[in-house]
């Protein structure tokens, strides 16, 4: 009763009451106000975020063809095996040791350690074949391991052409990430997008009971059709190997071939390279067993300086002075703007004074009087100083801009080389007099030969690129090179009279090693004294770099092909005695090859090879008459008796025959049993050769400057010395001027 | 009990009397029988019963997959015990409160001995360590926490002194004193588990008491000062209460806390409250119960019924909580003696009082202290003993002076 219960008491009482329900709800429901209403979106969407987990799903790299559809680097599945440490039950964990270890061939220590850390994924091992998947599927079913191992798929990249191609192609990372050349240029293209798995799932991990699944699938990554056919990079690749070795290359050559309206790279090689499947062992096995020979301290540095050097791509990542072969771009400056044609004379003494600096020609004797067409055929660099000198530094920088020369050609490949030149302002008489025959800048093979290209398809400077289109997964095309010309640099006309001079300085100037019968080559040689290197240890002879540069066929330019040869120790260093013959062993090859039709002059024409009449079966007589009506001589091994029939003749029916040679007709079967040993042609002038070739009854058919001169020596042949091969046999030789010099 | 019973007016030996029982037997034949209690507070007290264990079993369900291998795991014994605890609040609410007057000292005189078993026994079988946390004491046939036992022991001491002291609650010696050393005897027990949150609601209700019961104000402000400078010492001079310091640290910047402190907890029932927004994402359909949140079927619980029930859910609860506080406190104030008055009051003060806390704790209000919500929390022993302590309540609104329905 209220009597009982003071006034007081009640007071306090619901003032407590108050107090707490009032005050303490209150507050409550003020931040329940603040983290639902205020904040609860957020909150939602952290609370989310931290339940989805994500599985990455990867992307598959796209293909790289060549142009004419070959896979040359291409990705297969393979399997990685991966660790969920804090997701294996700790009775399971020694029985997925002892068995990941046996299967994988590891230590079990090795995988104890893996399988023990504080984490939720980590890789046992990356990239097994399937078969292992299979093994590893197989003991976890069998041992009813219930979590904590997973077999991740990835994908490796394989190139089945080896090394061939390497320093374009560069290679992949561990991750499939491109780490050189074209992978790496075109990374973002190859490469795809990962796709993801995400579901929802509990603190520990596994799956909620929510239709929670989000799948993103893993889009494919494109593929590149390359310009460069596989066949012409091989063959260019083996005789520019064949050059360096013959010719003692110190440091490495390059080689290009461009196709000259397009700027698409048939061809890019160099030497040396490696392993694009295994790019982290060094390709040249001398070099290993060098490097390995070395004291642990320096062996890693060595190492990893020889990777470096050999995963270069020496056609851009290095310049060097073009030397004599820039004369062209001179010569065609020259004839554009009418400072010289064809004809115009010059007196070349043997060296020219340029204010107070004497150049010499290279043939300090001099070349007298010449025409300019002469005058490139010669190589007389006091010619060139002339021309470069009437030009003027502001017009020789024009026009030295305008070829290309004082940027990148932007060729889809990672690490173009700057190169160094002087500006209009900074071309003293001096060093434009140098300039102009090629010496004292530096520029890579890439852009020289791109210059050669402008002058073969009639004065445009066309776009180098090695990647033809990108095409996706189903076949679309992506994107396609860009072939439009940059540029008009010279006129038709100019073109068309320094193709002129070309030819013939490739077919009876101091180009002509790189002489090809019937596909009218033209070209320019090119010795560069490395001038740079020589000033830095002057106690070091001088050292050098031989190329060659030019295009085929003269009346309708399809290729051009540059050849440099860094450091030739062999008995020449000048490019057209060193380079010229590879360039001539790369061209007679590939110009057949990429379609290009043989026309023969008649001077040619009489020196080609005719062929073999099939006369096997026939009788001595019948097959002698048949023979000699085709213009050929023939021998009879075996016996001639009346009525014997030939059972075989060399050359085969239809077989290549030396114009003026003959065919062996073997008669008995003891007869099939007779061979002579192939002798060593190496360094024999063309007369001895056919004389040491007669004696043993092998016929040559004659290759290179041997067509055009009779001042040869013999550069290389098809069949090695040494070699046992049938009477008859015809060999071809392949001759170059020894003695061939700038 | 007879007595009590003879004095209800609902029950005058009045022959319109006997008619008028006749019709309300008749209605509620199971809990108004001789028109006793009251109804208003027994509905509400099932209803957040009934709540709290749907709440639970979808609260504990993955959890309790997880670690026990059975999705009932804490359901199953938690309705044991809401069964029992409801049969045995029934029976109390027979049994005549007054007769409590006889076990105040006895019971208290357990309690402590209890509560001094807990730490002179402690890591041995009687008094196991749970959770690093020495609280738990073992009998054998049932295990339970002794300072649960000794909120009600301490409210039970309070309301019998009060009750024989009420006109000398103004002096130090009858007002101040005994309610200081029995307080001070309690609260220093189970400091010493280092239970703080024990501490902390045995000491607000006994004061809530003593202020209740008509301790002049002055001596609070000296209690509050000594109580406040013994917390400060704690906290800035003790190593061993150093946890609690960096708790606070934590509570202030849940999301971006102090190195070495861990906010996992709090964090994860932020996102819970947060993910419920205003109507929630509905029942059984929680995220975070799926082992983001720590032991989501106990102090936590209520984060759950945020992120389920949403904002207008929790507000629902809240008021449920708050009527049954309210209409406690009303029997208590109706009681028809002092007694019954201070023993409700305390009961619905203690209550109160922790689900005051514990809401405010989930929502980060104040600093995570661990302290269960009643009816909802899982835990057998202290469900049984909040539903024998309704039922007191329930035995004092029999004779109190309030409307009956």
């Amino acid at each position: 009763m209220a009597e009982m219960k003071p006034v007081k008491t009640i007071h306090r009482t619901v003032f407590l009451l108050i107090l707490l329900l009032g005050l303490g709800f209150g507050l409550a429901v003020a931040n329940l106000v603040r983290w639902q209403l205020v904040r609860g979106e957020e909150l939602r969407t952290a609370a989310i975020d931290q339940s989805l987990t994500s599985t990455f799903l990867n992307a598959e790299r796209g293909t790289i063809y060549d142009t004419t559809g070959k896979v040359v680097a291409e990705s297969a599945s393979v399997w990685s095996v991966v660790l969920e440490p804090n997701y294996i039950e700790d009775d399971e964990r020694e029985t997925i040791v002892t068995g990941l270890a046996k299967i994988l061939d590891m230590k079990e220590e090795d995988v104890r350690a893996e399988a023990e850390v504080d984490s939720y994924f980590t890789y046992l091992k990356r990239k097994t074949e399937s078969s292992v998947k299979d093994e590893i599927l197989a003991f976890l079913e069998e041992e009813e391991i219930s979590g904590g191992v997973r077999m991740v798929e990835e994908y490796k990249r394989y190139y089945p052409y080896g090394s061939t191609c390497s320093s374009v192609l560069g290679f992949v990372g561990t991750d499939n990430n491109g780490l050189y050349g074209l992978e790496l240029y075109y990374d973002d293209e190859l490469s795809g997008t990962q796709g993801r798995l995400v579901r929802a799932t509990n603190a520990v991990g596994t799956d909620m009971p929510f239709q929670y699944e989000q799948l993103v699938e893993a889009q494919d990554g494109y593929d590149l059709y390359m310009t460069i056919d596989m066949t012409v990079q091989s063959i260019i690749e083996k005789h520019l190997k064949k050059g360096v070795e013959d010719n003692l290359v110190q440091n490495g050559a390059a080689a290009i071939v461009m196709d000259v309206d397009t700027g698409g790279i048939v061809a890019m090689a160099s030497v040396g390279d490696f392993d694009p499947n295994q790019p982290f062992e060094i390709a040249d096995e001398n070099l290993r067993k060098q490097i390995e020979a070395l004291p642990e301290d320096k062996e890693e540095e060595a190492w990893n300086e020889a990777l470096l050097q050999q995963w270069r791509n020496k056609a851009i990542n290095d310049t060097y002075y073009p030397g004599s072969v820039f004369k062209m771009v001179t010569g065609s400056a020259g004839l554009e703007e009418g400072i010289i044609t064809p004809d115009t004379t010059f007196t070349c003494t043997g060296a020219v004074q340029v204010e107070d600096t004497w150049i010499n020609c290279w043939d300090t004797t001099g070349h007298g009087t010449q025409t300019f067409r002469e005058g490139l055929c010669n190589s007389c660099n006091p010619f060139f100083i002339e021309i470069g000198s009437q030009l003027g530094p502001d017009m020789f920088y024009e026009y030295f801009k305008s070829f290309g020369f004082t940027e990148h050609t932007g060729i889809d490949l990672p690490g173009e080389a700057n190169n160094l030149y002087y500006t209009a302002e900074q071309l003293k008489p001096v060093e434009l007099a140098t300039e102009s025959f090629g010496q004292n800048f530096s520029i890579t093979p890439l852009q020289m030969v791109t210059a050669a290209s402008t002058i073969a398809n009639g004065g445009n400077l066309v776009q180098p690129h090695v990647v033809e289109k990108v095409v996706d997964a189903s076949g679309n095309i992506v994107s396609t090179a860009d072939m439009s010309y940059k540029r008009q640099v010279i006129s038709e006309e100019t073109a068309r009279t320094m193709i002129d001079i070309l030819q013939e300085n490739a077919t009876t100037g101091t180009a002509k090693n790189g002489y090809v019968a019937g596909y009218r080559v033209c070209g320019k040689t090119g010795t560069s004294e490395k001038v740079a290197k020589w000033l830095e240890d002057k106690t070091k002879p001088m050292t050098y770099i031989a190329s060659y540069c030019g295009f085929a066929p003269a009346d309708d330019p399809k290729y051009a092909l540059i050849v440099m040869l860094d450091e030739p120790t062999g008995a020449s260093y000048y490019g057209g005695a060193v380079a010229g013959p590879v360039f001539q062993a790369m061209m007679s090859e590939i110009l057949p090859y990429l379609g290009v039709t043989a026309e023969y002059t008649e001077e040619e024409a009489a020196k080609l090879n005719t062929t073999a009449p099939s006369v096997e079966n026939l009788t001595v007589e019948e097959a002698r008459d048949a023979i000699e009506n085709a213009g050929l001589t023939c021998k009879v091994i075996g016996g001639e008796e009346e009525g014997t029939t030939v059972i075989r003749q060399i050359p085969a029916a239809g077989a290549e025959v030396p114009r003026d040679g003959m065919v062996v007709l073997y008669t008995s079967s003891e007869s099939l049993e007779e061979t002579v040993e192939v002798p060593d042609f190496t360094n024999y002038s063309l007369q001895d050769v056919l004389a040491i070739a007669s004696a043993r009854d092998l016929q040559i058919t004659v290759e290179g400057a041997g067509l055009q001169s009779s001042n040869v020596t013999a550069y290389s042949q098809d069949i090695t010395a040494g070699s046992k091969v049938a009477p008859g046999t015809v060999i071809t030789v392949n001759f170059i001027e020894k003695d061939q010099v700038n | 009990m007879a007595t009590s019973l003879r004095r209800q007016p609902g029950v005058s030996p009045s022959a319109e009397g006997k008619h008028h029982v006749k019709k309300v037997r008749k209605k509620f034949s199971l809990f108004s029988i001789r028109a006793g209690v009251d109804m208003p507070f027994l509905i509400l007290v099932l209803t957040l019963l009934a709540i709290g264990l749907i709440m639970l079993f979808s609260a504990s369900f993955a959890y309790s997959l997880q670690n026990f291998g059975n999705s009932y795991y804490f359901i199953r014994s938690q309705a044991i015990f809401a069964v029992l605890g409801t049969v045995i609040m029934l029976v109390i609410s027979y049994f005549d409160y007054h007769h409590l007057h006889k076990f105040a000292y006895p019971i208290m005189i357990v309690v402590l001995l209890m509560l001094a078993a807990v730490k002179l026994f402690a890591d041995t079988p009687i008094a196991p360590i749970r959770g690093g946390a020495n609280r738990w004491l073992n009998l054998g046939f049932i295990e339970f926490q002794p300072s649960e036992i000794a909120k009600f022991s301490i409210i039970l001491i309070f309301a019998h002194l009060m009750s024989i002291n009420y006109r000398r609650m103004d002096t130090f010696r009858y007002g101040v004193a005994p309610y200081a050393i029995i307080l001070g005897l309690f609260a220093g027990l189970v400091i010493i588990e280092k239970h703080v949150s024990g501490t902390l609601i045995i000491s607000a209700v006994a004061m809530m008491m003593m202020f209740v019961g008509g301790t002049k104000l002055r001596y609070f402000a000296i209690l509050g000062g000594v109580g406040g400078a013994a917390v400060a010492y704690l906290v800035f001079f003790s190593s061993k209460f150093s946890y609690a310091l960096l708790r606070i640290q934590g509570w202030i910047n849940p999301f971006n806390p102090p190195e070495d402190v861990d906010t996992w907890q709090t964090v994860q029932s932020l996102y819970a409250i947060g993910s419920g927004q205003l109507f929630g994402v509905g029942l059984g359909q929680s995220r975070q119960k799926y082992l983001w949140l720590p032991e989501p079927q106990n102090d936590f619980i209520f984060a759950i019924v945020c992120e389920e029930l949403g904002f207008i859910g929790a507000l629902v609860i809240i008021l449920l909580f708050s009527a049954l506080i309210w209409r406690g406190v009303v029997i208590a104030l109706a009681a028809k003696d002092r007694f019954g008055m201070f023993l409700g009051i305390g009961i619905a003060m203690q209550a109160g009082l922790q689900v005051v806390l514990n809401i405010m704790v989930v929502t980060n209000t104040i600093p995570n202290t661990g302290i269960s919500l009643p009816f909802f929390s899982s835990g057998g022993t202290s469900l049984v003993i909040l539903l024998a302590e309704m039922g007191v309540l329930l035995s004092i609104s029999r004779t109190s002076h309030i409307e009956k329905t």
